[in-house]
This record gives C-alpha cells, sequence and structure tokens, in this order.
C-alpha cells in the first residue's frame, strides 16, 4: 500500500518573493491528486518540495513540514537520495539521459548496486511493460533512447521512474510538450497506474484534471485556495476564485 | 550533510592546487619582476654584450609586429570565414581539416619553413618582417577559426530575412552578417593579438634575438617574449631573472590591457 | 544595382583568397616535404631515421630520442593536467550564479593567453631547482618539462573541460537527482558521460598544445638527445630539437633536412589528432 503524504505550513522563498504562502494539504494513499492553477502560481514549486527537488537549484529557503507516511522528509536526519528513491518524478519536457533505451531504465536500479545483467534485464522489461512502451521497443534496447518520438521519450521516462520502484510518482505537466495521441496514452498510463502508487501530477489541461484525477488542488499566487474531490471541484467550487478560473475569467 | 559528496570535495581540492599553482606562477613573476619595472628600464635600449638593460626596442618591436600582423591577416581570415560559411564551397571539408591542423601546428614549424622560403629561397634577411611573416602564418588559421565561430553565431534568422527583403548574398553579408557578427569578431582579434605578443618559438629562429641601433624593416626584430626566453637562457647581466620577469611582467600586462580593450570595445558594440 | 556586380566581383575576391589559403596550407607541408626529400631519398634513411641515436658528427641521426621524450613529456603533462582540470571544471561547473561562471571562463581565457616563455622563466626559477634538490642531478629534466607543461595546458583543458560539463542540459542532472543519484553519482553516471564528446574534444586539443609546445619544454628539459633513461634525465622533444639544431644545420643540409622530417612528423601528428576530434569530439 503507497503512504499517504502530509503537508503542514509549508512556505518556499525565492530569495525575497515568497512562492508558496502556508500550504497545508493532505493526499491520501494511492490517489491521483491534480495540481491545477494559473502560470506561477507555485504549483510546480510545491510539487518539487514533496522530492526535495528544490533545493538542487539552491536559491529556494523552505519552511514546513511534509511527512510521507509517518516520516518527516525535511528532518534533519533524512537521507534525500533515499526519498527520491521513494518518490519517483516525471518532468515536463521528456528528459532521457542520452544513453540507450536498456541504460535509461536501468539507471536507477544500478544506482542501488544491482549490476547482475539478468535482474537487470528483468527489472527493464517490468518497467518497460508497465509504461506501456515495451511492445515499441522491444528488440531495440540497446538503440540510443534519443531516436524515440517525444511521446515515447516521456514514458520511457516513466519507466524509468518505476524501475526504482517508488511509492509515490510526481508527474509536472507530463503531457504539455506531446501531440494528442501521446497525451491520451499516457493518461491512460496514469489511469492504469492508479492505486499501487500516490500521484500527484500538477496539469494546464482543466480536462485532462477531470478526466483522470480522483481529487484536485486550486492554487493561485502562491496559496492553496481550495482541495476537495474532482467531480465537485468542477461542478461546485467552494471559492469564487476557483469557479473563476475554471470559466476562464480568473486574473491574477 | 548532504551524502555522496566526497568526489565534488575531491574535485574543490584540485581546484585549490591549480588556484595555487597559477598564483604561484604569477606571483613569483610579479615578485622578481615588479622592483626592476622602472621608467628607465621601460624607455631604454638593452646592452648588446650582456643583454640586461632597457627594453624600448622590443616593446616597439612587438607592437608594430602584432600590429602590422593582424592588419594583414584580420581581413584575410575573414575573407576565407565568409567563403567557407555564407557561399557554398566545394572542398570545404579539406579546408576545414587543414584550418584546424594549421592552427594546432607547433609555431616552430611554421618557423621552419618561413625561415627556407623567406630566407633561404628569397633571401630575405633574418628581420622583422620575416617574423611578420611567420606570425601571419601562425595567425590566419586563427583568424579563420574566430571569425567562423562569430559567424556561426549570427542567427540564421537574420541572413533569411535580409535575403527575403530582396538583398543579394553579398548585401546580406555587407550589411547584416558581418556587422552582427562585429562585436565577436573584435573579441577574436584581441584574442589573436594576446597569442601573437606571446609568441617566441617561431620568432626567434625569423625576426632574430637582438635588436639593431637603427630600427628598420629588414632590421632584426626582437619581441618581448624572445628578448624574456633570450636573456634568461642566454644573457650574461647579474640580475638576469630580475630583468627577465620585468619584461614578462611588462608583456602580460600588455597582453592584459589588449583583451582587456578588445572585450570593452565589444561590449560597446553590442 | 551597384552592389549586385560588386557582389560578383566580392565572391571572386573571397574564392581567391580561401585558394590562396589552401594553396599556402598545403605549401607549407609541401616545403617541408621538398626539405625532406634530401634525406628520404637516401638508402637505408629510415634505418637511421628511426635509430636511437642522435650524432649528426658521425652521420647518425636517430630521430626516436625526440620522439620517446615528446611522447613522455606530453604523457606526464596530461596525467597531471587532466585531474586539475576536472577538478577545475567540476567546481566551476557547481558555482550558481551566472556572474562566477562568467568570471571563470574570462579569467581562464586570460590565463590561456599567458606566453609560454613566462611558464619557461618559472620552470627555471622554481622547477629545475626543485628537482635537482629532490632527485638530484641537474634538475633539467622530462619531468621538470612535464610540470611546467601541464601547468601550461591546465587553463586549456579546464576551459575544454568546463564549457563541455556546461553543455550538460539540467534536466539530466535533475532526473538523475529525482532518481536518487547522489550528487557523486550524477557527476559520474550522467555528466561526465553525457559531457563525454565535448570532453574528448578538450582532451584532444590540449594534446595538440602539449605536443607542439617549443619554449616552455625547451628552457626546462636540458636537451640532451640522447635516449633518457628516467624521467629525472635530461632529454629534448621533437620542437625543442628543431629550435636548437635549426640555426646549426642551415637549409639544404642534410641535417636540417631530418628537421623537416621531425616537423613533418609533428604536423602528421597534429592532423590524426584533428580527424580524431572529428570523429570522437564532434558536439551535437
Amino acid at each position: 500500500m503507497p503512504p499517504e503524504i502530509r503537508v503542514e505550513g509549508l512556505s518556499v522563498w525565492y530569495d525575497r518573493h515568497h512562492a508558496l504562502k502556508q500550504v497545508s494539504l493532505e493526499v491520501a494513499p494511492g490517489e491521483v491528486l491534480a495540481l491545477i492553477g494559473p502560470s506561477g502560481c507555485g504549483k510546480s514549486t510545491f510539487l518539487r518540495t514533496l522530492n526535495r527537488l528544490l533545493e538542487e537549484g539552491g536559491r529556494a529557503r523552505i519552511s514546513g513540514r511534509v511527512f510521507l507516511g509517518d516520516a518527516d522528509i525535511y528532518d534533519a536526519a533524512a537521507d534525500i537520495p533515499d526519498l527520491r528513491r521513494r518518490v519517483g518524478m516525471v518532468f515536463q519536457a521528456p528528459n532521457p539521459f542520452p544513453f540507450s533505451i536498456f541504460d535509461n531504465v536501468a539507471y536507477g536500479p544500478r544506482l542501488q548496486g544491482v549490476t547482475d545483467r539478468q535482474a537487470l534485464r528483468r527489472i527493464v522489461e517490468r518497467s518497460l511493460q508497465q509504461a506501456a512502451l515495451w511492445d515499441e521497443v522491444r528488440g531495440k534496447l540497446r538503440r540510443s533512447a534519443l531516436t524515440l518520438s517525444g511521446g515515447q521519450q516521456q514514458r520511457l521516462c516513466i519507466a524509468r521512474a518505476l524501475a526504482v520502484e517508488p511509492e509515490v510518482l510526481l508527474m509536472d505537466e507530463p503531457t504539455a510538450s506531446l501531440d494528442p495521441m501521446s497525451t491520451t496514452k499516457i493518461e491512460e498510463l496514469v489511469a492504469a497506474l492508479r492505486g499501487r502508487y500516490t500521484i500527484v501530477m500538477v496539469t494546464h489541461n482543466l480536462r485532462q484534471a477531470a478526466r483522470i484525477s480522483d481529487r484536485t488542488a486550486f492554487f493561485a499566487e502562491g496559496t492553496l485556495i481550495e482541495v476537495g474531490p474532482t467531480r465537485q471541484m468542477f461542478t461546485a467550487p467552494l471559492d469564487p476564485r476557483t469557479e473563476q478560473y475554471l470559466t476562464g475569467r480568473y486574473e491574477s | 550533510m548532504k551524502r555522496g559528496m566526497v568526489w565534488h570535495r575531491v574535485a574543490a581540492v584540485l581546484f585549490a592546487i591549480a588556484a595555487a599553482g597559477f598564483a604561484l606562477i604569477l606571483g613569483s613573476v610579479l615578485w622578481a619582476g615588479l622592483p626592476d619595472l622602472t621608467w628607465h628600464f621601460l624607455a631604454s635600449w638593452p646592452n648588446e654584450r650582456t643583454g640586461g638593460g632597457g627594453i624600448l626596442p622590443e616593446l616597439i618591436n612587438t607592437g608594430v609586429m602584432v600590429g602590422l600582423t593582424l592588419v594583414i591577416t584580420a581581413p584575410l581570415g575573414l575573407a576565407v570565414a565568409v567563403y567557407r560559411r555564407e557561399y557554398r564551397m566545394r572542398r570545404a571539408a579539406t579546408l576545414n581539416h587543414l584550418r584546424a591542423t594549421l592552427l594546432s601546428a607547433p609555431t616552430i614549424v611554421v618557423g621552419l619553413v618561413v625561415y627556407r622560403v623567406a630566407v633561404g629561397w628569397w633571401h630575405w634577411p633574418v628581420s622583422l618582417l620575416t617574423g611578420c611573416l611567420a606570425l601571419a602564418v601562425i595567425n590566419w588559421p586563427f583568424m579563420v577559426t574566430v571569425a567562423g565561430e562569430a559567424l556561426e553565431g549570427v542567427p540564421q534568422g537574420y541572413r533569411e530575412a535580409s535575403l527575403a527583403l530582396g538583398a543579394s548574398r553579398w548585401q546580406t553579408i555587407r550589411r547584416v552578417v558581418i556587422p552582427a557578427s562585429l562585436a565577436q569578431l573584435v573579441e577574436g582579434l584581441g584574442m589573436a593579438a594576446a597569442r601573437l605578443a606571446g609568441e617566441s618559438a617561431a620568432l626567434i629562429v625569423t625576426a632574430g634575438v637582438n635588436v639593431s641601433r637603427h630600427w628598420s624593416f629588414w632590421a632584426p626584430g626582437e619581441t618581448l617574449a624572445v628578448h624574456i626566453w633570450y636573456i634568461r637562457t642566454e644573457g650574461l647581466v647579474l640580475n638576469r631573472d630580475a630583468a627577465a620577469a620585468a619584461t614578462g611582467v611588462t608583456l602580460m600586462v600588455l597582453i592584459a590591457v589588449v583583451l582587456w580593450l578588445s572585450r570593452r570595445i565589444a561590449r560597446w558594440l553590442e | 544595382m551597384r552592389d549586385w556586380t560588386h557582389g560578383g566581383l566580392a565572391r571572386g575576391l573571397l574564392a581567391a583568397t580561401a585558394l590562396i589559403f589552401l594553396v599556402a596550407g598545403l605549401g607549407l607541408v609541401a616545403a617541408l616535404f621538398l626539405g625532406a626529400w634530401r634525406f628520404l631519398g637516401e638508402p637505408s634513411a629510415l634505418s637511421n631515421l628511426f635509430g636511437d641515436f642522435w650524432d649528426p658528427l658521425r652521420n647518425r641521426y636517430g630521430v626516436l630520442p625526440f620522439i620517446v621524450g615528446s611522447v613522455v613529456v606530453t604523457l606526464g603533462a596530461l596525467v597531471m593536467a587532466v585531474p586539475l582540470a576536472l577538478g577545475v571544471a567540476v567546481t566551476l561547473a557547481e558555482q550558481r550564479t551566472a556572474g562566477m561562471k562568467d568570471f571563470a571562463v574570462r579569467a581562464l581565457t586570460v590565463l590561456t593567453a599567458v606566453p609560454s616563455v613566462i611558464f619557461g622563466w618559472w620552470g627555471l626559477q622554481m622547477v629545475v631547482p626543485w628537482v635537482r634538490a629532490r632527485v638530484g642531478g641537474p634538475g633539467f629534466s622530462l619531468l621538470a618539462a612535464g610540470i611546467v607543461l601541464a601547468l601550461m595546458v591546465l587553463p586549456t583543458f579546464s576551459l575544454f573541460f568546463f564549457q563541455s560539463l556546461e553543455r550538460v542540459p539540467q534536466s539530466l542532472r535533475e532526473g538523475s537527482a529525482a532518481l536518487g543519484a547522489t550528487p557523486d553519482q550524477t557527476l559520474w553516471r550522467v555528466a561526465f558521460r553525457a559531457a563525454m564528446p565535448g570532453l574528448t574534444n578538450g582532451l584532444l586539443v590540449g594534446v595538440a598544445r602539449a605536443l607542439g609546445e617549443t619554449m616552455a619544454v625547451q628552457m626546462v628539459i636540458g636537451g640532451q638527445t640522447a635516449l633518457p633513461s628516467s624521467l629525472t634525465s635530461p632529454g629534448a622533444t621533437l620542437t625543442t630539437q628543431i629550435i636548437t639544431d635549426m640555426t646549426v644545420f642551415p637549409p639544404g643540409t642534410r641535417g636540417h633536412a631530418v628537421l623537416d622530417i621531425m616537423a613533418l612528423l609533428l604536423m602528421l601528428g597534429m592532423y590524426v589528432l584533428v580527424r580524431l576530434a572529428e570523429r570522437w569530439g564532434s558536439v551535437s
């Protein structure tokens, strides 16, 4: 059973800019939570606090607490690489390494010291199957990942994330740079993964959020405006700003 | 503390060693050279027998030879680069291999050939002008390279926009491409000047290791860099370390000023 | 309309200049061949040439000591300079502000322009006495030349390595970190690997620079023409021997012809490096 995520009073500053203001939120085990909101509202920043990737940039200051299961991931003793193994991430633009398809998927397991070829092969095959890419790349695993199409690359990145057997999957607008066909495939994939992973997904596409998420959170200007079941959110939002945004009249 | 930073620490240590090495080199040159770097040193003639004394003619020779070489090779280099980049040239790959090979050719090899051709066949004396010829051969491929990079930096859209307005290829080059790459060209020119001012191997055999009482293009034209080598390895003067170092400081200041100036001009052009 | 006719003229001039460049470049090599032919045409020229003994008075023109000298000094410089340059490049690439990186590039560019005689001066001042104090002997040695050369090519290596690491997209580093890689793992398994063409290119450019360097090496290597017996014994390289003997053997003599052959060997080496850089180091 995947863990739940509990965020308490999370704030982020970039230099002076207060990018995320006192966000508190819970994600239930195995659900798909969609994050929506206008550009620059802090939803991507929020996503990147969940695997502490925000700190790689170096400029951000973070306060508040984030629990993954029972453990506070911002605890001083927390092991960041181990956290990121448990929390996989898929990025806005596909970012396969310029290696072979096999090496891309095997990258995570190899980091953890798996060297046995048979074991690696099993992991790669299973991950590619989970990411619905296996049928398209079977027998071509030695080819460079850069020869794949954009949609295939993104599914490869999902396979790469799944290969380390995470419990949570973070997706940062995973279909933003893809064509409609590829987008549909990714959406079907997310639907298939629901329940096995706790999924948090940023999206600009409101209909996508409506299609695949269990609950939706609406951010604006660094604040969490409201969060609730997707169906209710899209039919009867509680906050007038949410309604304005959903009907395309929101101005920040 | 983050885990898995061992190699980053090793890198930081290596960085510190490298920085210390360069501090040691530059520091020791400054330390040994600054006390001897007087107005008199810069403005007087060297002593013919011992190699000591001032460096005025070397200073002049360096300026004249570098300047003359750049005046000759800058347009030639730009021309080759323009033809290669802007026109559909046959044998472009051959030209590129030749350019890259000549660019990395040891300068002493250039000196060897110029010595044979200019001194041996044409009976030029070992002189300032022969040295300029050697510098020109050294610098031409460098100018082709920096000009090529500058042209490469001009967005293709500029060319297409100009051609779409009915400009000819040559008009596009003259009015759009070269003006747009001017800043980078100037910076490349500065790098070339710095490179040439520091050249010594080819000049020792083509321009000579002494200076004449009567300055002329056909008289031996020792440069600052050659002077450093000469007094430090062949000189008889007592304080030859310090004199060489003082010359070295002069040369490095000259190079730094040239690089700084070219960058300022490039900035201004941008 | 004027410019249209000018266009034809300009194009002709440019083409002529490019042609002259080609002819001059090939002519340079041809001149070397012409000079070298006087020796290469002799019977048993090759066995004489690749002997390990250089004594023109006794008609022995073995260039092996110089080839060995060039290779050893260059390798020695690489062994010292490459790790240092990687350290510099990695440390600079870690810097997060653009201003800092810009400054680093400018500083490295200036350092690549430091003249070789400055390094030679420093070698005479510090490295040669140090070797003499440490291992005895004259101090002028392959080791001293290697150390001086290492410092000399260090900025070149650092600049190329840094720039190729900078070209690795940030998204790849993030992708690696998000999979649970430690900074070291990301460095070795993604950054270095993705930057490999650029690193190779920089390496080859640095090798060319080290192999072709003359003065800095000449000042500290000692100029001994016998096959060097150890790293700390004096020696000579192809380039230093050319400059030492050029005035001894005027053009037309057999000795000068051998210098031409040595120059040809160097040019051949440079051409090979250029082709290798094209094959392995093309930055796509």
